[in-house]
C-alpha cells in the first residue's frame, strides 16, 4: 500500500508511520497541508490520511480542494472532533471515512484496507462468492457448501458488509458505522451478539470457522481453512 | 443623600412637569373665559333684539328712556369713557353719519358682535362687546358693553392662579421629586449592599427588600430566582467535576499501577500482553466518558435541530428491537415489544436511536435475569407515546429527581460499569425534540416516558 500521511503532530505520525512500516505499507509523511496537496496532486497514492487540524488550514478545506482539482483517491480523516455532525461535515466535504483521535492503530489500519481496496460494487453484482460461502443479493439467499443457511436480516447486513471486505480485519465500531448506522457505541454487546449469532449458523455445522475473531480488535472473513 | 445625578433628574422631570401643568391650566382659564364670553355674547344679542322690539312696540322713546336719555345730552369722549366705567355700557345715536345723542367716542362699532380692549384711565383696561343696530328711517344705534364684572374678576382670578402655581409649584414639585427618588435609591442601595453580601456567600443569602416599590420588590423576587438557578448550576457543576474527577481517577490510577506491573513482567510476554490489554481497556473507559462528554455538549447546543426531519419513528424502534431482542435473549431477559405502525416524528433520527438505545442499555444494565422489560409506541393525536420500562429494582425515590443529572449515580461506589451520563443524554435528546420525559412514579421497576411531537402535518 503506498499512503500519504498529511498530520502535524510528530507523536502521532511517528505511531502511524511505525504500524505502517510493519506491515510493510510505504509512507510519505507531509506535516502541512499546502505540500500534502501538490503530493496527492503529483503521486498516485492508494490512501490519504488526512488530519483535521492542521497548522494554516482547516484539513477540510484541503479535502474539498483536492475533490475539485479531481484527485480520486481515498481520503481518511483523523479528527479530534467526535459528534455526528461533524463527521457528516467531513464526509460531505470529500472525504471516503472519518476516525475520531484517540484510535487503536488496528481500527485504522481496517480502515485504511477497506478503503484501499475498495472497489466500487456494481449494481449488477448479484452473486457475492467467498471460497464455499455464496451470496445472492437478489433472493437474500446465503449458501455454504451447497447448504441454505437462514439468517435473521442484521446477520445478513453483517455477513453481506463482511463478504465485499473479505481477508480484511473488520472492528466493531466499522460494524457499527455500516450496519446500524450508529455514530455513538452502545455500551453492551450488541455487535458481538449478532457477530456470534451468525457465527452459530454459518461455521458452527461446518468444519472450519470462516469468522476469525482478531482479539482485541474485530473480526475477518475468510475463505479458507488455514487464511 | 440626593447625588448629583439624581438631582439633575429632579430638575429635569420637575421642569417639564411644572411647563406642562401650567400650559394646561392656562388652556383650561382660557377655555372657561372663552366660555363666559360666549355667554355675555348671547345676552348681549338677546338684549340688542329686545331693544329692537321695544322699538316697534313701544316707539322710539320708550327706547330713550331705557337708556335714560331723554334730555338728548351728548357725552364728551371723557364722559362717555367715564359713563363707561361707572354704568358698564354706553350708546350713541345716529342719524345717517349725524350723531343725535349719546356718546361722542373714537370707539368703533359694527354691524357684527365684536371684542375690543379700551383703556378706561384709572380703571385699566377694559374688555368691551359691541355691536350696531341699524332702525328705520335711516337711524342707527351704536351699543358697548362692558365685560361682566363677575367674568372680569374670573378673568383676573385665573391669572393669580397661574401666577401662583407657577411660582409656588416648581420648588415643590422638584423636592417632591428629589425625595421619591432618594427612597428608590436608598432601596436600591440596600439591594446592591445585599448583592456584595450574596457574593460571598451565593448559595445561602438571597436579598430581601422593606419598600412598598413594587418594581423593586419583583426585581429583588427576579434577582433571587437568578441566583436559586445559578446555585442550582453550580451543584451541578460542582458534582460534574466530582464526577470527572472520579470517573477518570479510578481508571487512570488502575492504569498507572498496569504500568508499574508492566516493568515488573518485563520478562514475561505473556503477562506483559495482559497488562496492555487492561490498560487499554482502562483507557477506552476514559476516552468513552469524554467522548459521552463532547456528544452530550453537542446535543445541548442544538446544532442538530437544523438537520431535523420527518421520518418513520415506528420502523427506527423496530429495527432497534429486532437488534436488542438477541441480546436480551443472551442475558435471560425477557423483552416484550408492542409498536403502533406507521408513527411518523420529526428529529434527528440517530439522536432517537441513542435515546432508545440508551434506556435499553439502561434496563439490561438494571435489572435482574429474569426481568421483563418492554417497549411499547402508541400514537396520540399530536404526539408518539414511547414508553421502557422494566420490573427490576427500580430507583429509589431520593435518586429519582438526580438521575438524568450529569454524572449523577445512585451507586456512589461506582463499581458498576458506566459513567453516569447515559441518561443526561437521553434527556439532552428529549429537550431538542421538545419531547416530555418522565420517569414513573410508584412503579415496580424504572419505567420511562417520552411523549414526542409528532407533526404529522409536516410529513404529508
Amino acid at each position: 500500500m503506498h499512503i500519504l500521511l498529511v498530520e502535524d503532530d510528530p507523536d502521532t505520525a511517528e505511531f502511524i508511520c511505525a504500524g505502517l512500516a510493519q506491515h510493510n505499507a510505504q509512507v510519505q509523511h507531509c506535516d502541512n497541508a499546502e505540500r500534502a496537496m501538490l503530493s496527492a496532486s503529483a503521486h498516485a497514492f492508494d490512501v490519504i490520511i488526512f488530519d483535521r487540524l492542521l497548522p494554516n488550514m482547516d484539513g477540510l478545506d484541503a479535502v474539498r480542494i483536492l475533490r475539485a482539482s479531481n484527485v480520486t483517491t481515498p481520503i481518511i480523516m483523523l479528527t479530534a472532533l467526535s459528534d455526528t455532525a461533524d463527521r457528516v461535515t467531513g464526509l460531505e466535504a470529500g472525504a471516503d471515512d472519518y476516525l475520531v483521535k484517540p484510535f487503536a492503530f488496528a481500527e485504522l489500519y481496517a480502515r485504511l484496507k477497506a478503503l484501499a481496496r475498495r472497489q466500487p460494487l456494481r449494481a449488477d453484482t448479484l452473486e457475492l462468492v467467498i471460497g464455499e460461502l455464496r451470496l445472492n443479493r437478489t433472493s437474500r439467499k446465503v449458501l455454504r457448501a451447497g447448504r441454505e443457511i437462514e439468517l435473521m436480516p442484521k446477520e445478513y447486513q453483517i455477513l453481506e458488509y463482511m463478504m465485499q471486505h473479505p481477508e480484511q480485519l473488520i472492528t466493531k465500531t466499522m460494524l457499527l458505522e455500516q450496519v446500524w448506522g450508529f455514530s455513538f457505541d452502545p455500551k453492551t454487546s450488541l455487535v458481538q451478539t449478532h457477530v456470534s449469532r451468525l457465527r452459530n449458523k454459518l461455521d458452527k455445522p461446518f468444519t472450519f470457522d470462516m469468522i476469525k475473531t482478531i482479539r482485541g480488535s474485530g473480526y475477518l472473513l475468510t475463505g479458507s481453512t488455514d487464511g | 443623600m440626593v447625588s448629583h445625578y439624581h438631582l439633575k433628574r429632579a430638575l429635569l422631570s420637575g421642569g417639564a412637569l411644572w411647563a406642562a401643568m401650567l400650559l394646561l391650566l392656562w388652556l383650561l382659564g382660557q377655555l372657561l373665559v372663552w366660555q363666559d364670553k360666549q355667554t355675555q355674547q348671547h345676552e348681549f344679542s338677546e338684549f340688542l333684539s329686545d331693544i329692537e322690539n321695544m322699538l316697534e312696540e313701544h316707539g322710539f322713546e320708550q327706547v330713550l328712556q331705557e337708556f335714560e336719555l331723554e334730555d338728548e345730552v351728548i357725552w364728551p369722549e371723557h364722559e362717555a369713557r367715564a359713563h363707561l366705567a361707572d354704568e358698564g355700557w354706553l350708546i350713541a345715536v345716529f342719524e345717517q353719519d349725524k350723531l343725535l345723542f349719546g356718546a361722542e367716542t373714537q370707539l368703533t362699532a359694527s354691524p357684527t358682535l365684536q371684542w375690543q380692549t379700551v383703556s378706561l384711565g384709572e380703571e385699566g383696561d377694559a374688555e368691551l362687546l359691541s355691536a350696531t343696530v341699524n332702525l328705520s328711517d335711516g337711524l342707527r344705534i351704536h351699543y358697548w358693553q362692558k365685560q361682566d364684572e363677575l367674568h372680569a374678576h374670573k378673568n383676573a382670578f385665573y391669572a393669580q392662579l397661574m401666577y401662583w402655581f407657577a411660582l409656588l409649584s416648581l420648588p415643590l414639585m422638584v423636592a417632591a421629586i428629589a425625595c421619591v427618588q432618594a427612597k428608590r435609591s436608598r432601596a436600591l442601595q440596600a439591594l446592591s449592599e445585599q448583592l456584595v453580601q450574596v457574593a460571598h456567600s451565593p448559595d445561602s443569602k438571597r436579598t430581601k427588600v422593606a419598600t412598598s416599590n413594587s418594581d423593586i420588590i419583583t426585581l429583588s423576587v427576579s434577582i433571587n430566582r437568578m441566583l436559586d438557578e445559578i446555585s442550582r448550576l453550580h451543584g451541578n457543576l460542582k458534582t460534574m467535576s466530582v464526577g470527572i474527577a472520579h470517573d477518570l481517577k479510578t481508571p487512570l490510577s488502575r492504569i498507572s499501577n498496569r504500568l508499574q506491573s508492566m516493568y515488573q513482567d518485563l520478562d514475561d510476554p505473556t503477562r506483559l500482553e495482559g497488562h496492555i490489554d487492561k490498560a487499554s481497556n482502562e483507557l477506552a473507559q476514559v476516552i468513552n466518558t469524554f467522548n459521552n462528554l463532547v456528544r452530550l455538549n453537542a446535543i445541548e447546543s442544538g446544532k442538530h435541530i437544523q438537520g431535523f426531519k420527518t421520518f418513520d419513528l415506528s420502523a427506527l424502534i423496530d429495527e432497534l428491537a429486532q437488534s436488542y431482542l438477541p441480546v436480551f435473549e443472551d442475558s435471560e431477559r425477557h423483552f416484550e415489544v408492542s409498536i403502533v405502525p406507521a408513527v411518523h416524528c420529526h428529529g434527528d433520527k440517530d439522536l432517537l436511536g441513542q435515546l432508545i438505545c440508551n434506556l435499553l442499555e439502561n434496563a439490561l444494565e438494571h435489572s435482574q435475569p429474569n426481568a421483563h422489560v418492554w417497549l411499547r409506541l402508541q400514537s396520540h393525536t399530536l404526539s408518539a407515546l414511547l414508553q421502557i420500562g422494566d420490573d427490576g429494582p427500580g430507583i429509589p425515590v431520593k435518586d429519582q429527581a438526580k438521575v438524568f443529572d450529569k454524572f449523577y449515580r445512585a451507586d456512589i461506589s461506582r463499581g458498576r460499569p458506566g459513567n453516569g451520563l447515559g441518561l443526561s443524554i437521553v434527556r439532552a435528546i428529549c429537550e431538542v425534540h421538545q419531547a416530555q420525559l418522565c420517569l414513573l412514579d410508584n412503579q415496580p421497576g424504572a419505567v420511562f416516558n417520552i411523549e414526542i411531537p409528532t407533526r404529522q402535518a409536516l410529513s404529508n
